[in-house]
């Protein structure tokens, strides 16, 4: 099975040839992989170096966490890459962006209102968890719409607080 | 004399504080609230009471019931932990309303060093240095303060009168964004400590954050146990400590000369017990007091290494109106100590707290290594205590060897199941800013960055690509093999038999 995985711009082409050998950019490598606890925790073995890495699935890819370094990857099979280049690459910009909670807390205060004009940046919500007062900030300039939370309500993790369109 | 210890906190310092109180052969009594039944400190303590549900104002911060369950389990002594009640005057003056020993110092010098403005009176008053600022001039309107500012000059520093911990602070550069900045730090100082109050104060621009742990007992002795080093901070929360600092090396006069005010400022409220006395100090070694934490300090660990001393017993042997153990002439600072904060905070989002279950946990290990940690696999993180979990310490010969073996060790510090700034401490210890020393309170916010490369750091980009697409591999196989139903891994005989069995 062929893969081409993308670091931050730098493409490999990985061949899985069998449960012992991969083929990184055609050179091969002899690689014993396990699993050391839950999936999460990966020992690996390149040519009897031994590395041992988290991997997460996230909305960007795959996270890589290695010697305290992270590294985001995509890892697409030949199909799904030629599928993607005949999409004719990226999202629009101008999709509606969802502002979730990126953890459960409180909500202190929402300094915007309904249908203001906001800038990249600008703060939306001041969200308490941890005994921390944190900004979530507005990753593009937009109009707010559609909040969903006042100041006092407890949300859930992952919970739309609000959009901004 | 009391042989039963009441803790009232949680967490890792709750755990910390039954070690002592084990070593000395007391029994402990624990405290929890709903989300902590299954904490370390409820399993460990030889007695636990239940106090409310999660939210600490009905838990930890509950005065009453603190007192209640003290009499009625007949513990004769509360050591306050830090946080929660620790500061707090009336708890204080409460315990001993109700014949209950308080491991900390007298109510009266809580409430002289817990009011910053009064705390910098006070000891200005004694000779000590203080920076310039509003100081001593009681609450003032944001009018007033507005009008004081152009007079202490700009940058300066917005600080909550009852603040601690960095809450309720902020930084003003011009007078244009101060009456924005004035409104968010009352917010949030009305929040954090029911207070609105702020004071104004000068920002000592490249300062260091040092300070000075002090011991004092009740029969008029006061030493101090040497500096802490933490200027490594992220929006005034303190993130790394060690001991010695390499600001002060091996300076033996600069230390004793602070050492020698840290006493004093102890001796003008006539102090008892454990405190720490904070200074920030510029680059030209002119330190002025900043304020004192009337508790045991979450960094106290790295003292404790590189003096052989253990708090925590000293402070409860006090606590038992007994004479120190040592004199100044007995304190000696050797090696040297570093700890790192782990905290639930993603260190690739923000900082933002992460909650969750741990699902596992690789503890670090081997020589010259501490931790103090009240999590463990299985222990379940709650949005509503504050994000640290586990404090690493190591020791070493040298400043050299500590970084060393904390590299090592946060290496092997494996934590699954929430995120943590295992990372950030890990590129800290790779960082050259910091192996050299040169790093001031500003460094983690404007000249640290978790994306940008470190220059001579490996790159595993190639490993990370083999890791991940086998990862994937792997995911994609099993997804493949829960579709082709047909495909056994073993007979189909075996299957049948096997399900007529679980039927029976």
């Amino acid at each position: 099975m062929k893969y081409v995985t993308t670091i931050a711009e730098r493409e490999f082409v990985i061949e899985i040839l069998d449960d012992h050998h991969v083929a990184l950019n055609g050179v091969v490598y002899v690689v014993d992989f396990e699993s050391v606890s839950e999936r999460t925790v990966y020992s690996l073995l390149v040519n009897n170096q031994s590395f041992e890495g988290s991997v997460y699935p996230s909305d960007e890819g795959w996270q890589v966490l290695l010697h305290g370094s992270q590294y985001v990857l995509q890892v697409e099979d030949e199909r799904e890459k030629r599928l993607r280049a005949s999409m004719g690459g990226e999202l629009p910009e101008n999709i509606d962006f969802h502002l979730r909670a990126p953890m459960p807390g409180l909500v202190v205060a929402i300094p915007i209102s309904e249908g203001q004009a906001v800038q990249k940046g600008d703060v939306l919500i001041i969200l308490e968890s941890m005994k921390m007062q944190n900004e979530l900030k507005s990753p593009r300039p937009g109009r707010i719409s559609r909040v969903r939370v006042k100041p006092g309500d407890s949300v859930e993790h992952k919970e739309t607080l609000l959009s901004v369109v | 004399m009391f042989n039963k210890v009441l803790i009232a906190n949680r967490g890792e310092i709750a755990v910390r504080i039954i070690r002592a109180c084990r070593e000395l052969g007391m029994l402990t009594v624990a405290v929890y609230s709903e989300a902590d039944r299954q904490a370390l400190h409820v399993r460990l303590a030889d007695e636990a009471y239940y106090l409310g549900p999660a939210p600490s104002r009905e838990s930890y911060l509950r005065a009453d019931k603190i007192i209640a369950i003290a009499e009625k389990s007949e513990a004769k002594a509360i050591h306050p932990g830090y946080g929660f009640l620790a500061e707090r005057a009336d708890f204080a003056q409460a315990c001993l309303d109700a014949g209950l020993a308080f491991i900390g110092p007298k109510p009266s010098c809580i409430a002289a060093m817990g009011d910053k403005a009064v705390a910098r009176a006070t000891v200005a008053a004694s000779g000590v240095p203080v920076v310039p600022g509003t100081e001593g001039e009681g609450s003032l309107s944001n009018e007033e303060l507005l009008a004081l500012a152009p007079k202490i000059g700009f940058p300066l520093l917005i600080k909550a009168t009852a603040g601690g911990g960095g809450k309720g602070m902020r930084e003003v550069e011009e007078i244009g964004e101060m009456p924005g900045l004035l409104q968010a730090a009352r917010r949030e100082a009305e929040a954090s400590f029911g207070d609105g109050n702020v004071y104004l104060e000068q920002l000592i621009e490249g300062a260091r954050h040092i300070e000075m742990q002090i011991l004092a007992d009740s029969h008029g002795n006061v030493i101090h146990l040497g500096e802490r080093e933490c200027s490594l901070q992220r929006r005034h929360q303190k993130l790394l400590e060690e001991s010695p600092s390499p600001f002060v090396g091996d300076d033996e006069e600069f230390r004793q000369r602070m050492g020698a005010v840290a006493v004093r400022a102890a001796q003008a409220v006539d102090y008892v017990n454990a405190g720490t006395i904070e200074f920030l100090v510029d680059k030209d070694k002119n330190f002025y007091f900043l304020e004192m934490n009337t508790r045991l300090q979450v960094e106290h660990p790295v003292t404790e290494i590189v003096t052989g001393l253990d708090i925590v017993k000293e402070q409860i042997r006090i606590a038992r109106g007994r004479h120190m153990r040592h004199t100044q002439e007995d304190i000696h600072l050797s090696g040297w100590a570093i700890e790192c904060r782990i905290n639930a905070e993603d260190p690739y989002n923000h900082f933002l707290p992460s909650t969750g279950r741990i699902s596992h946990m690789i503890l670090p290990t081997g020589p010259g290594v501490r931790l103090d940690t009240g999590v463990y696999a299985g222990f379940e993180i709650s949005p509503y205590y504050d994000s640290l979990i586990a404090k690493l310490i190591v020791s070493g010969e040298t400043r050299g060897e500590a970084i060393l073996r904390m590299r090592r060790a946060l290496e092997e510090y494996k934590i699954i199941g929430v995120r943590t700034n295992i990372p950030f401490h890990q590129r800290i210890m790779d960082s050259h800013r910091y192996m050299g020393g040169q790093y001031d309170t500003r460094f983690v916010e404007e000249r640290f960055s978790m994306e940008a490369a470190e220059e001579g750091k490996e790159d595993l980009s190639e490993i990370a690509a083999i890791l991940a697409t086998l990862v994937a591999h792997q995911q994609t196989q099993r997804a493949a093999h829960i579709i082709q139903r047909g495909e056994r891994d073993t007979s189909n005989w075996k299957w049948v038999g096997r399900w007529e069995r679980m039927h029976r």
